[in-house]
């Protein structure tokens, strides 16, 4: 199949067809044998392209996002991501630096400054003795300030995370993202503690960064984003996909039923 | 019967004869010997005063390399406790590790600073450096296992988030758990540094050093006026560090990030 209709069909794909970033099939998974959190998904995230995940609360969500970064194993089903497979068990599944992982928190070290907060997503291409040593090389230095200013807080490099707004430190979780130099990046949920104004603002950069051809798949509750920026629609419920199209084959009021009948 | 008639039925009565019986074989419900031993007590009181300040270079000398022992004790102890901490922190080696790790810290915690002093005086000889050795243990006991939980209770999502972009452990630990954690293990630091600077004055005791030596001394040679000028500046020197100590800790809970 061609890989423009893949892009705007995915789940009539091939599971590593190299238009979709990501893929699942029967994908289930529990933390609780008897209590699944989600159910059989298929579910599909066409590449270069931003796909939002829907839901309540407790429909799987997350779930679904840390078996995409990698920070779970599925227990049975298939998942590709970025045309690798990850197989079911209970063993660690590898951590991918191309994927890019943003959780709900921003997950960013208090204590650090905005520059090493972002500098820890180039860590992996440093190695173990001068990363532990803090010798940062000019590019990745100057890649990092750079990518400071694109996302508009290079003013505040030298600041602790723990003093910034939370605008703020949203631009200082996708700067740690971008250093990582990813295909795909996996956002929880992270525009949740932001008023709709800056989430406009943040939301604005995502698509900019998409742009350039990376792959963004996030959850989120706020519907308004929807239509504005997202090319593909996922709803999950109690851990089942209920619905799953292109933005523009569906209307706000259509999710907000899917969502919650 | 329930719980609560068995208790008050038999729990009391049981406890009380526990504890008569206890008084009794340690000889405390002996009236002549309660006796004997409140004018001994009286006779001690008044050696007591007033204070022998004659011995105040001495004393100075003394207090000074009790302090000393805490500090070089508590910075070894802190240098071995790192490294032991992180070893036993279930995020950085590994739940099997780091319960391996645990265990021996555990052991080690379970001797006193006094006992190790002594174990360092068999094997380095009498004298400062060995209460130094044995505070560095016990400094390492204690401080290995309140850093290793201080490890395991950083927040999962900054693990997550770091650990995601692909870091090793080492680089974790680097850039996420001993950042996220500094201000508490300064702060423990800290209180370890007040506790030793305590521990330290008896470690004299057993000729490791310090004013343990003189106090003991003092006591032997029942020269109680001195005793009095040397605990006197004991007491003013632990309650100085204390109430330093207290304020930085303090301050570093209250205005720093992540100090809560």
């Amino acid at each position: 199949m061609a890989t423009a209709e893949c892009a705007q069909h995915p789940s009539t794909c091939a599971a590593d067809d190299p238009a979709r970033a990501v893929s699942t099939r029967d994908l289930w998974f529990w933390y609780e044998r008897g209590r699944p959190v989600l159910q059989g998904v298929n579910f599909a995230a066409p590449a270069g392209a931003v796909t939002m995940v829907l839901g309540v609360s407790g429909s799987g969500k997350t779930t679904l996002l840390k078996l995409i970064k990698g920070l779970l194993t599925p227990r049975r089903g298939e998942l590709h991501v970025l045309g690798r497979y990850v197989p079911a068990g209970t063993a660690r599944a590898d951590i991918d630096a191309q994927v890019a992982y943003i959780p709900q928190q921003l997950g960013l070290v208090r204590s650090l400054s905005v520059l090493d907060n972002a500098l820890i997503g180039a860590l992996p291409r440093l190695g173990t003795v001068r990363s532990l040593l803090h010798l940062i090389p000019r590019r990745e230095l100057e890649r990092a300030h750079t990518t400071l200013a694109t996302l508009g807080i290079a003013h505040k490099a030298a600041e602790r995370a723990f003093f910034l707004s939370g605008g703020e430190r949203q631009r200082v979780a996708i700067a740690r993202a971008m250093l990582q130099q990813p295909r795909l990046i996996v956002a929880d949920e992270f525009l949740s503690q932001l008023d709709a104004v800056t989430s406009a603002e943040i939301m604005t950069l995502m698509r900019a960064i998409v742009a350039q051809g990376v792959t963004l798949v996030m959850s989120t509750h706020e519907l308004e984003l929807v239509p504005r920026y997202a090319d593909r629609v996922v709803v999950l419920r109690e851990g089942r996909v209920v619905l799953d199209c292109p933005v523009v084959d569906t209307t706000t009021a259509e999710l907000a039923r899917a969502i919650k009948p | 019967m329930n719980r609560q008639l068995w208790t008050h039925r038999f729990g009391w009565p049981l406890l009380a004869g526990a504890l008569l019986y206890s008084l009794h074989d340690v000889g405390l419900l002996d009236a002549g010997r309660l006796q004997r031993g409140l004018h001994n007590a009286l006779v001690f009181a008044r050696g007591l005063l007033p204070p022998d300040w004659s011995v105040l270079p001495t004393v100075a000398g003394a207090i000074g390399e009790t302090v000393q022992i805490a500090f070089a004790g508590t910075a070894l102890g802190f240098l071995l406790a790192l490294p032991a901490a992180l070893a036993a922190s279930s995020i950085v080696t590994g739940p099997a590790v780091a319960a391996a790790i645990r265990l021996l810290l555990a052991l080690i915690r379970t001797v006193p600073a006094l006992l190790w002093a002594i174990v360092f005086v068999v094997a380095v000889g009498l004298g400062p450096a060995a209460g130094t050795l044995g505070v560095a243990m016990y400094t390492l006991g204690y401080l290995g296992k309140l850093y290793a939980e201080a490890f395991d209770g950083v927040d999962p999502e900054v693990l997550e988030a770091v650990r995601g972009t692909g870091v090793g452990r080492l680089q974790l630990a680097r850039y996420a758990i001993l950042p996220e954690t500094a201000n508490s293990l300064v702060s423990q630091l800290l209180f370890m540094f007040e506790y030793n600077v305590r521990a330290s004055s008896i470690l004299g005791f057993v000729g490791a050093g310090g004013i343990g030596y003189y106090l003991l001394g003092y006591l032997q040679t029942l020269r109680y006026a001195s005793l009095t000028a040397a605990l006197l500046v004991t007491l003013v020197v632990v309650i100085l560090i204390d109430q330093a100590s207290a304020t930085l800790r303090a301050r570093l809970l209250l205005t720093t990030p992540g100090g809560r």
